[in-house]
């Protein structure tokens, strides 16, 4: 295995890492900020993907779909969001877990009567549809386009809640929600806008997803584990556990892949395991 | 409000006890149609149910045959208690059906001991008309090695000579490949390499695409389907393989090839049946699947109409009742879409022509081009008895 | 802490009747059904003892539960032991499962205990898939009942062996009512209350903790010998997460904490479950929906409202239910 191999899995690994990032990041500031177990999360993913398959088979246009399906899935997360998720946020974890398995159920069905049962396949826009040689090797650039979407979105979201006040207010509320209200911060206000950003990044992974892995009514189950298992090996709640937990997943599953391939099936829970036994609260939780 | 619902909710649960399901009984033979009609397989079970349907409807004997559907989720407890709730409530004659392999050896045991005679129409485990074969279970689909080995052979007398091979890791997956291993060896070739992809979780095949290049073999054979074969055809295509792929028809099944795009184009794979077969059966077939349902036909429908074919041969053969179809069933022969089929009754396996074809873009999209024909191929007994 | 009232004997005797009744005048899918309930509701049981009065709301009761099927299938199918040691084989390879799982996971509480169960039921989920030797994915065959001939009975029957699985099902809840009852339960309801609190007056809460699995393991393990003898087959399915998840929901859905609400929980999932795949292929949604409104409706569960509403007409203050708001998962 020489230099190229090494240079392929990591850009592998990172593509890979930069997607379980979409998806946790959203995931784990609704978790850590509004204490709800949103297990529908990863079925906004699926939403995405599929919209983004209409919307492009509509119009042609990948790069519509690209920016429309975030949007609308957003407005979906809004809408659950008014009629379903603010009610539950006093209601317990057990019952968050009962409803949004729920939802999951009726996202799951209502994408089957929707798109049917069929997998469905989105090309990548031909601006991307190509290799990319470099350093003696040849990658997709699509493939690229992903980690660079992540890494800007990662580093967008360091910079917002490091050094403006929004951001401030976030991280206020997620220390502590009671003393950041009693200082005037409107909580509530601020518990739909990062719901909603969440959402939004969820159907942005999705719809970016899409043209590499296939849009299928069983792509949101299977997603949730490993980004579950992300947020909780980073710690809830912090944008640093999110990268971390990304990174260390996306690496172990890609270079385990190659390097260990009996194994390669239950090194995430391996990890998982052995992460909790040791730093029960996961390895940079946002509180304490 | 709330006591109301919790009322509604004690009132509905005492009262669905009460009701069951009935079921029309007129006609001659009852029919358990036993598929997925839920979960990852739902578009197998649809796809074969309307070829089933048509096969009866073309024949114009829809009266003779009263059918009763239920979904097996693809979990094998649950195809097992459906499948001895049509046997011993609803009194099946036949059942047809069985997409997975594990839910056809849950039922195994049943099938034989309950002689209700089974058609599989698609589960491909080759134990199935292997060791643990039946006299009540036949095959009209295909076996895991009927549909590789003579790939095996064909790619080695071809010119190919090394290989590196990918499929998932669960038995459907070992078998594919381990009958084209040994039949691609025994024809002069030599396996470079094989990896086995975690089943179900694994969607991002970077990793052993490149390694499977980085081996230096002339090809990839391997067996994928359904997201499955996507996700891979697609990724193979954005990495600009260089190496020739190959694989088992599934791999770009007429089913969801669209999905897959221009990488699929130039993939070779061996399959028991594609819709652009140049017969006059097979037109006539192709020409009714699209009228009254609006896509090409798969081999998934191929299979559930040729079910239908075999099962109304047996009937005119022996009678319209359990014991005669059972006993009727492996001596069963026809000329279908697929070409000439009979079943072997010395494994209860159907018989039938392995087709090479190519993937290439045709007038309406891709398309499946022949490239040659492995006539009437048979499975060894391999340790059935009957 | 856990408190047998009128109310729950009424429906435990309810349920219970239900199920016998509906087994013996039932079509034949009937009896399938009534056995399907009974597996389901004693794994609900064997997971409401740890997490609705423990407080450990694990991910691994499905795996426990096949831990269970496959010790005793190989014991009886591949090394040819009679079933009745075969089943208690199975029950102690789930009892140190479930323990050892306990143990180790005993520092980590709320989500963090679910992902860490759900890691160590996934791991023997692979185990079973992966191992040629025992089936692998295709899973094995040929496992027998209990010979119950010297009662006069054919356990071949689906009649005798539903009402069996009711017999059982009686039998674990009231293993789990007594230990509930003793001591050992009263520590565990304190730990689940405030462990720290538990720790001061000295009890080893993590010994508890895993010895709490164990029994929550055992009765899991019971489930588990029912499931290999309905079926007379079993296959790694039975260690997905997803069964886990199943159970979990039905432990909601009925009310966790009571004990008898999953029992009420599994009998109105499995019914409509079926009854629904009757009508139309996309019964997940009305199932989702059910879910989402038996929340919306209370919070409770189902057992637990109605308990919550009878009881409370009479008298304000009722120190012995669970309350409908639970601790933070976080």
């Amino acid at each position: 295995m020489d230099a190229s191999f090494w240079l392929l899995q990591f850009l592998n690994a990172m593509q890979y890492s930069m997607l379980l990032f979409l998806l946790s990041i959203g995931l784990t500031v609704i978790f850590g900020l509004m204490h709800f177990v949103n297990l529908a999360h990863a079925s906004l993913y699926m939403l995405g993907a599929y919209f983004g398959i209409s919307v492009s088979a509509l119009t042609g246009q990948f790069w519509l779909a690209f920016i429309l399906s975030p949007i609308i899935v957003t407005l979906i997360g809004a809408i659950l969001y008014y009629t379903l998720i603010d009610r539950m946020r006093a209601a317990g974890p057990m019952n968050q877990v009962l409803v949004t398995f729920g939802l999951i159920f009726v996202i799951l069905d209502l994408v089957r009567l929707g798109w049917g049962d069929i997998a469905l396949g989105l090309d990548a826009p031909d601006a991307l549809a190509h290799t990319v040689s470099f350093w003696g090797i040849s990658y997709p650039a699509y493939r690229l386009f992903i980690i660079a979407l992540g890494l800007t979105i990662m580093i967008s979201m360091w910079v917002v809640l490091a050094r403006t006040q929004i951001g401030a207010m976030i991280r206020a509320s997620v220390e502590n929600a009671d003393m950041a209200a009693s200082l005037g911060i409107h909580v509530g206000r601020l518990f739909f806008v990062v719901f909603c950003f969440g959402c939004a990044l969820a159907g942005l992974a999705g719809v970016a997803a899409a043209p590499i892995f296939s849009a299928t009514t069983t792509m949101g189950i299977t997603i949730l584990i490993p980004t579950l298992i992300v947020v909780v090996i980073g710690g809830l709640g912090s944008l640093e556990g999110a990268i971390a937990g990304s990174l260390i997943i996306g690496f172990l599953e890609t270079f385990g892949a190659v390097l260990l391939p009996s194994l390669s099936a239950v090194l995430t829970y391996i990890l998982l395991a052995v992460i909790l036994v040791l730093r029960p609260q996961g390895l940079i939780p946002a509180r304490g | 409000m709330k006591s109301l619902f919790a009322k509604m909710a004690m009132a509905t649960t005492l009262g669905l006890g009460m009701v069951s399901v009935q079921l029309p009984a007129h006609a001659d033979t009852k029919v358990g149609l036993i598929l997925p009609y839920t979960g990852t397989y739902a578009a197998l079970g649809n796809a074969i149910t309307d070829g089933f349907n048509m096969a009866i409807e073309e024949a114009g004997r829809t009266d003779e045959f009263s059918i009763v559907t239920e979904d097996t989720e693809a979990k094998p407890p649950v195809g097992l208690a459906k499948a001895r709730k049509l046997v011993l409530q609803d009194k099946v004659d036949v059942m047809v059906g069985v997409v997975s392999s594990g839910v056809l050896g849950a039922m195994r045991d049943f099938v034989h001991q309950s002689q209700t005679p089974l058609i599989v129409a698609n589960a491909g485990n080759n134990l199935a008309t292997g060791e643990n074969c039946s006299p009540y279970i036949v095959r009209v689909s295909f076996s895991n090695g009927q549909i590789n080995r003579p790939m095996g052979t064909w790619m080695a007398e071809n010119g190919i000579k090394t290989v590196y091979t990918l499929a998932p890791d669960y038995s459907a997956g070992h078998q594919m490949i381990e009958s084209f291993s040994a039949a691609f060896t025994a024809a002069g070739g030599e396996i470079a390499g094989s990896d086995f992809t975690p089943f179900g979780q694994t969607k991002d095949f970077g990793p052993y695409l490149t390694n499977a290049q980085s081996s230096g073999a002339d090809a990839i054979f391997v067996f994928y389907a359904g997201g499955g074969a996507i996700n891979f055809v697609k990724q193979y295509g954005s990495f600009d393989i260089k190496t020739p792929l190959y694989g088992s028809g599934f791999l770009t099944s007429p089913l969801y090839v669209a999905a897959e795009g221009d990488a699929a184009i130039g993939v070779r794979a061996s399959l028991h049946y594609i819709p652009t077969l140049d017969t006059p059966e097979n037109k006539a077939f192709v020409d009714a699947f699209m009228a009254k349902h609006g896509t090409m036909p798969s081999e998934y429908s191929v299979q559930g109409y040729d079910a239908g074919l075999a099962l109304m041969a047996a009937v005119d053969a022996g009678g319209a009742d359990k014991k005669n179809i059972a006993a009727a069933l492996p001596n069963v022969s026809y000329v279908g879409p697929r070409g000439a089929l009979e079943i072997d009754p010395a494994t209860n396996n159907i018989v039938q022509n392995i087709y090479v074809y190519d993937t290439v873009m045709g007038d309406d999209g891709l398309t499946q081009k022949l490239i040659d024909t492995i006539p009437s191929v048979r499975d060894d007994v391999a340790g059935c008895q009957m | 802490m856990f408190y047998q009232t009128r109310l729950r004997t009424i429906t435990l005797i309810l349920a219970l009747g239900f199920l016998a009744v509906y087994a013996s005048f039932g079509s034949y899918f009937a009896r399938e059904i009534v056995i399907e309930i009974t597996i389901l509701a004693i794994l609900a049981i064997s997971l409401d003892f740890c997490a609705g009065f423990g407080g450990m709301v694990s991910l691994c009761h499905g795996a426990i539960m096949g831990i269970s099927a496959y010790a005793f299938t190989i014991m009886s199918v591949k090394l040819g032991l009679p079933s009745v040691p075969s089943a208690m084989i199975g029950l102690m390879a789930a009892v140190v499962f479930s323990g050892l799982v306990g143990w180790v996971t005993a520092r980590t509480s709320g989500i963090f205990f679910i992902m860490a169960t759900l890691a160590f039921g996934q791991m023997a989920y692979t185990f079973f898939f992966k191992s040629r030797w025992l089936g692998g994915d295709d899973g094995m065959g040929g496992i027998d009942r209990f010979n119950l001939s010297w009662l006069g009975v054919d356990m071949n029957d689906a009649l005798v062996f539903a009402l069996f699985g009711v017999a059982v099902l009686l039998l674990v809840y009231v293993i789990a009512a007594i230990l509930l009852r003793s001591g050992f339960g009263r520590i565990l309801s304190g730990i689940h209350s405030n462990e720290n609190r538990m720790q001061a007056v000295g009890i080893n809460t993590a010994n508890h903790k895993a010895m709490a699995m164990a029994a929550s393991g055992l009765m899991a393990g019971i489930a588990g010998i029912l499931a290999a003898q309905h079926t007379l087959y079993i296959s790694p399915e039975l260690l997905i997460w997803t069964v886990s998840g199943e159970v979990l929901l039905v432990v909601i859905l009925g009310g966790i904490g009571t004990l008898i609400g999953p029992v009420v929980g599994a009998i109105m999932l499995v019914m409509l479950k079926h009854e629904l795949s009757n009508y139309t292929d996309y019964w997940h949604m009305v199932v989702g929906m059910v879910l989402i409104f038996a929340v919306l409706a209370g919070g409770r569960g189902i057992f637990g409202q109605i308990e919550y509403w009878l009881i409370t007409r009479h008298s304000p203050k009722t120190p012995h239910l669970p309350p409908a708001k639970e601790k933070d998962l976080a």
